[in-house]
């Protein structure tokens, strides 16, 4: 009776909340000065489309670039406390790889046809960073999900690790490097005007934002995938 | 006209989940529960995006391309995971008689 009383208590003490919240709330008619200037700037003077995607690849590209450091800290630990305490021996590896039960056709055909669909997609996301909702993240978790499709489909399967981080470490310097040509050549760390603006609403505009989605999206792919690989048996 | 085409259409299609959800609620095991949800969740889908082509033509290469993602991904994924529940011999309902996969299995040998 009391545990009711009090729940009952509880909610309508949330409601009392929500209901002061609900009432005083007036929707804004113009934007406040920081989002208007950003609405502003962002078409015009780097030539995104996507007001977002401008401000995550430039003007606060420095956090993107804190972000996917995050991403690659927790991808080497997922590994490190996941991973085996040491390398496994090549016939171990096989071992494990006979005891796991293999998919039925259906999946193994399903995977072949929506992989290529998947990786599709996920370029599709990537390059219209700029120009609609989509960039480099989004694009690399996509990715992903294909490869966990793969290891799915395939329990045998191994992915080429060592490509991965080779792949993602490049990608990763180039990220950085372009960060550097915009200190040369144009504004400011991470300046996306060391390529030419282009076209307005074009799908290679925007000057370097679509590369740094790229590199971006490369980077999270690799990463996502480490990870995805280290949570096997 | 075109949007209480399409008006009915996304009803009809959230009728379908709706009995998806009931079908997951009141289903008695776990493979009469999956089959529930994947069946009638993938003809809602696709009835609600049906409904969705009629009030922005535009749109329909688009749709159409996400009616056959998810005609392809929902079967494939509850097959996958209702051989999953199989192999690790979740059980099934009381009344259920006829256990094909099992028998094959047998028949093969070995078996899991």
């Amino acid at each position: 009776m009391i545990r009711r009383l009090s729940v009952a208590v509880a909610i309508a003490a949330f409601g009392l909340v929500f209901l002061s919240l609900a009432v005083g709330y007036t929707e804004q008619v113009s934007l406040r000065p920081l989002a208007e200037s950003y609405v502003r700037l962002v078409p015009q003077e780097l030539g995104a489309q996507n007001v977002i995607t401008g401000i995550l690849l430039t003007f606060r590209a420095f956090d993107t670039l804190g972000e996917v450091a995050v991403l690659f800290m927790v991808a080497a630990s997922v590994g490190l406390v996941l991973g085996p305490t040491q390398p496994l021996s090549a016939e171990a590896r096989e071992e494990v790889a006979v005891k796991a039960r293999p998919s039925s056709e259906i999946v193994r055909s399903g995977a072949e046809i929506l992989a290529p669909l998947i990786a599709i997609f996920a370029a599709y996301i990537i390059m219209n960073g700029h120009l609609s909702a989509g960039g480099g993240f989004q694009g690399g978790a996509v990715i992903a999900s294909g490869v966990l499709l793969m290891l799915l489909a395939y329990p045998r399967y191994r992915l080429a690790l060592d490509f991965l981080s080779i792949t993602e470490s490049v990608a990763g310097v180039l990220f950085v490097l372009a960060g550097v040509a915009g200190l040369i050549f144009a504004g400011g760390f991470l300046d996306n005007r060391i390529l030419p603006i282009g076209q307005f609403g074009a799908l290679f505009s925007a000057g370097a934002i679509p590369v740094l989605s790229m590199l971006l999206g490369i980077k999270v792919g690799c990463e996502l995938s480490v990870i995805l690989d280290s949570f096997r048996p | 006209m075109m949007e209480l085409i399409g008006s009915i259409l996304v009803l009809l299609g959230a009728i379908f989940h709706f009995s998806a959800g009931l079908g997951m609620l009141r289903m008695p095991d776990a493979y009469t529960r999956m089959q529930a949800g994947t069946k009638a969740s993938t003809l809602g889908n696709t009835l609600v995006l049906a409904g969705l082509v009629f009030y922005h033509p535009a749109w329909g290469m688009k749709l159409l391309i996400i009616v056959y993602f998810v005609l392809m991904t929902n079967p494939v994924s509850s097959h996958a995971l209702a051989r999953a529940a199989h192999s690790i011999r979740l059980p099934m309902a009381g009344d259920t008689g006829i256990d094909a996969l099992r028998d094959r299995e047998q028949k093969s040998g070995g078996g899991t």
